[in-house]
């Protein structure tokens, strides 16, 4: 139906042209009054088409359709005679009610706008830097929401029911400002983490399990994160990911899709210019070079220099988990675990760990920039490509170490060793974020005095987005872990995005350009919420699933006290509930269905035979749109066409 | 406690309405949808035409209204009641600050604009920031990003069209050759029935191998 009033608007443009009589002018062939007739015919199409439609796909439709304002009201008007002739209910009363209807869930959907924080300071930043940066900035409103939800109900089901029914635990030590580094001493006890919970059964009129609330609480939150991130990801590499058939060489569409339209500052607007200038030359020169192939020598030369650069990253990334393994398990350094709790020095130990990952964190990718300087790339996207990878093989390795260090030295020599993870990944977050905060300091501030004072050479700094949302996923990775080990971390976590979010966008205004490569950025998108969801969630998921199947749970402190794992809180559950027939059913599906391992080989054996049966349907598709393509090339060649050149081909005695 | 932070944020919001309009102004309907008639510009009809037929709400078409006016009150009347016919000159309109440094601003006046000129009445005004919104979907944003950059409305970007656009877009940066090469690697590349041009149909078939296109073609309404 679109297609048609494209048509038809194109046709009388075109005919207002050429004189009104006659039809002397060749392939037109109608006449004004024919072309009135049809266009008439249209509209009328059009009109009773909408009639059909439900209220709202109408005025979606309506809103939609592709002409000026005053053509759309007449239509409108169309519409709206025609329904009322054909309604039987008295039509004031129930066009009124439809429409008051309408106007309040319009208004509904306005006033949900007020209810999204920062929605206008967004918008301001999109209007200033971009859509590449506004989407560091949503990415980061993203984490801060997955955050709220996690504090909201753990609060709720864990932590109010402890403190209401807390066994009296009194704190060892008074406050001193030691702790808010440190998290032990005041914290040590309290219900911040995993040993201020204690595993009873709450006396009320349905009896309350604490263990099973803790339990349950935490895997329902992770499925739920688990489950919002696929989604995520598959719509997002839905959308930026499209079939790509065809000529895909990624220069020319820069031309016509890539202007940012919600720039409004005038200083950028000419920055963004520039780039694009330096794009097309560099799409340009591309082309022109693809054309000399490498000879052999330069190719091997390349390679090994590539092959020289990954080898020093891994082995800068191993090294730096091998030296924070040994720091860790150092014999003076482990002695500090079962300190008495006023032995300052002891605790101040324990902050050498986390400063020394964050000077890893902060140093080693500049590092790894620098060592990219030595290869060459034919595609300045690859470099992007691999100097993520590279960042994120060190942060995962660093991770991993961790964890390891924390399943395995840690629960042999510590007594509450769960409350020990919890605080060590308290002060992990609490040194990242100071050292973010030095970040802003020298590496933007001081660098914009530098580069604009100093060394003019240099320029300002970009705004370095890839490196600003691992660093990112990084602490999200962390704050995953020490869910389980610390129940009420997401308050820091949550008070860490605010005030990053704020200090970004002061220091973006105040230091920063935006980036130069801003092109792909939907795609770059996608591989961030992949990372977040394949290395970040999966790790931290499959590390906690990990202590509660096959951990001893410490026998001093902490709700799973004296049982075998925590996982046994549940065998002893459906047992419970084994008895009575109503709920006979659960424990039936948990022991024959849920445990049983026939049960997973069929499940995944029914998800490849759909995966295969999807693939080949893709497959086939894909022929079809060569097919198709072809025939549109083929049609246009057979059909005549209106040669705009025509007066041309008049012969020449006319 | 949602109900508190809603109740909360709707009150904020209406302070900061009354804050932004102040004193001076006419007593403008103000608030949720359905509170009541007490405005003097649109009759009810106006405004329910208005309503179905852009992407805005009846408190953001007052306020685009009142952006309108503000461009020169002495042209524009209060009172739309008869509708009367007022049009402002395209340079008005171009000195607006979301559209003043966009290089495609006279193009985008020329396409909404009734007589084609860039002259605008308040209906094309509306249905100007309705398309660049956020809310208009893709196939109306790349039919009317299509017609912006046709300069020379034949229905086809030339080769022509393209060199203009480039133009636009950079202004000394690329030499004659280089502009020369990038247009035709653009007609290269989008052109899918070999005509030399592209028309409407090439142009959507690239909209959808760009997904970033719909985040880019947005023009954030004045004050919302």
């Amino acid at each position: 139906m679109l297609r048609q009033i494209y048509d038809q608007s194109s046709r009388m443009r075109r005919m207002s042209v050429f004189p009104q009589h006659g039809a002397a002018l060749g392939h037109l062939g109608l006449s004004a009054n024919e072309i009135r007739q049809e266009v008439e015919n249209n509209t009328s199409e059009l009109v009773s088409d909408l009639v059909n439609q439900s209220a709202r796909a109408r005025f979606q439709a309506i809103r939609s359709l592709p002409m000026p304002f005053s053509e759309r009201k007449i239509i409108r008007n169309r519409v709206n005679s025609v329904k009322q002739s054909k309604t039987i209910i008295p039509t004031n009363c129930g066009q009124q009610v439809s429409r008051s209807f309408r106007r309040f869930r319009a208004g509904l959907a306005s006033a949900r706008q007020y209810l999204i924080i920062w929605h206008d300071t967004l918008k301001d930043i999109g209007g200033r830097f971009g859509t590449s940066v506004l989407s560091y900035f949503l990415f980061l409103k993203w984490l801060l929401k997955f955050n709220l939800f996690s504090l909201i109900i753990n609060f709720c089901f864990i932590t109010i029911p402890q403190i209401v029914h807390a066994p009296n635990i009194s704190s060892v030590t008074g406050f001193r400002g030691l702790e808010l580094l440190t998290g032990v001493g005041y914290f040590n006890q309290t219900v911040l983490y995993y040993g201020g919970y204690n595993g009873e059964v709450i006396v009320s009129k349905p009896g309350y399990n604490m263990q099973l609330a803790y339990f349950f609480t935490i895997a329902a939150y992770l499925v739920l994160c688990g489950v919002s991130l696929i989604y995520s990801m598959s719509r997002s590499f839905q959308k930026n990911f499209v079939l790509d058939t065809g000529p895909v060489s990624g220069g020319a569409w820069r031309l016509l899709c890539s202007w940012d339209f919600s720039v409004v500052n005038e200083k950028a607007i000419q920055y963004n210019k520039n780039n694009l200038a330096i794009q097309l030359k560099e799409s340009l020169s591309e082309r022109l070079q693809e054309k000399n192939k490498m000879d052999l020598s330069d190719r091997i030369k390349h390679l090994s220099l590539n092959v020289l650069a990954w080898l020093l990253s891994l082995g800068l990334a191993v090294g730096c988990s091998a030296g924070i393994y040994f720091l860790g398990t150092d014999p003076e350094l482990a002695f500090s675990f079962n300190h008495s709790p006023n032995d300052l020095t002891a605790e101040a130990s324990t902050l050498l760990l986390p400063v020394v990952v964050s000077i890893i964190n902060l140093i080693v990718p500049i590092l790894y920039s620098l060592i990219s300087k030595i290869e060459s790339y034919s595609n300045p996207r690859a470099k992007i490509y691999i100097s993520i990878v590279r960042n994120v093989i060190l942060k995962m390795s660093i991770l991993g170490i961790l964890c390891f260090y924390w399943l395995d030295f840690v629960p042999n020599s510590v007594s509450c060793w769960e409350s020990f993870v919890g605080q060590s990944v308290y002060r992990l977050l609490i040194f990242d974020f100071i050292f973010c905060l030095i970040g802003i300091f020298y590496g933007e501030f001081l660098l914009n005095v530098i580069g604009t004072r100093c060394i003019q050479s240099l320029g300002v700094p970009e705004f370095d987005i890839a490196r600003n949302v691992l660093d990112l996923i990084y602490a999200q990775t962390l704050a995953w872990i020490g869910i389980y080990f610390s129940p009420l971390l997401p308050v820091m976590q949550v008070l860490k995005l605010f005030i990053i979010f704020y200090l970004k966008k002061i220091s973006l205004s105040m230091n920063c350009q935006p980036p130069k490569h801003s092109g792909r950025a939907a795609q770059i998108q996608t591989v961030f919420i992949a990372l977040l969801f394949f290395p970040s969630f999966v790790g931290a998921l499959s590390m906690v699933a990990f202590t509660v199947w096959s951990l001893k749970p410490s026998s001093e402190c902490g709700p799973f006290q004296g049982l075998d794992t925590p996982f046994h809180t549940i065998f002893s559950w459906t047992a419970s509930i084994q008895g009575p027939s109503e709920t006979n059913w659960v424990w039936w599906i948990f022991e024959n269905i849920l445990r049983s391992e026939l049960f997973y080989y069929l499940i995944s054996l029914i998800i490849l035979v759909i995966t295969y049966f999807l693939w080949q349907i893709t497959e086939g598709r894909k022929q079809l749109i060569n097919t198709l393509r072809q025939q549109i090339v083929n049609d246009y060649d057979q059909t005549p066409h209106f040669n705009p050149n025509w007066m041309n081909t008049l012969p020449l005695d006319m | 406690m949602p109900c508190l932070t809603a109740a909360f944020c709707a009150s904020i919001s209406y302070l900061k309405y009354l804050l932004a309009f102040g004193c001076s102004r006419e007593p403008v309907c103000h608030g949720a949808a359905g509170m009541g008639n007490k405005q003097t510009i649109f009759t009810s009809q106006q405004l329910d035409a208005y309503q179905d037929c852009t992407y805005f709400t009846r408190k953001e078409i007052l306020r685009l209204f009142h952006r309108y006016r503000d461009l020169a009150p002495q042209l524009v009347p209060l009172d739309y009641t008869n509708q009367p016919d007022v049009r402002l000159p395209y340079e008005l309109i171009g000195s607006m600050p979301e559209l003043k440094d966009n290089p495609f601003r006279q193009r985008i006046a020329e396409v909404f604009s009734e007589d084609g000129e860039g002259n605008m009445t308040l209906d094309d005004f509306l249905d100007m920031f309705s398309v660049l919104s956020e809310m208009a979907p893709r196939d109306l944003k790349a039919y009317y990003a299509f017609k912006i950059y046709d300069f020379n409305n034949d229905d086809f970007i030339c080769k022509s069209d393209l060199e203009k656009t480039l133009n636009k877009l950079t202004r000394n940066e690329l030499t004659e050759d280089e502009v020369r090469m990038v247009c035709e690697k653009v007609i290269d590349e989008a052109d899918l029935d070999n005509d030399g041009r592209l028309s409407l149909e090439d142009f959507q078939h690239m909209i959808v191998r760009a997904p970033d296109f719909l985040r880019l073609h947005n023009t954030y309404c004045p004050d919302m």
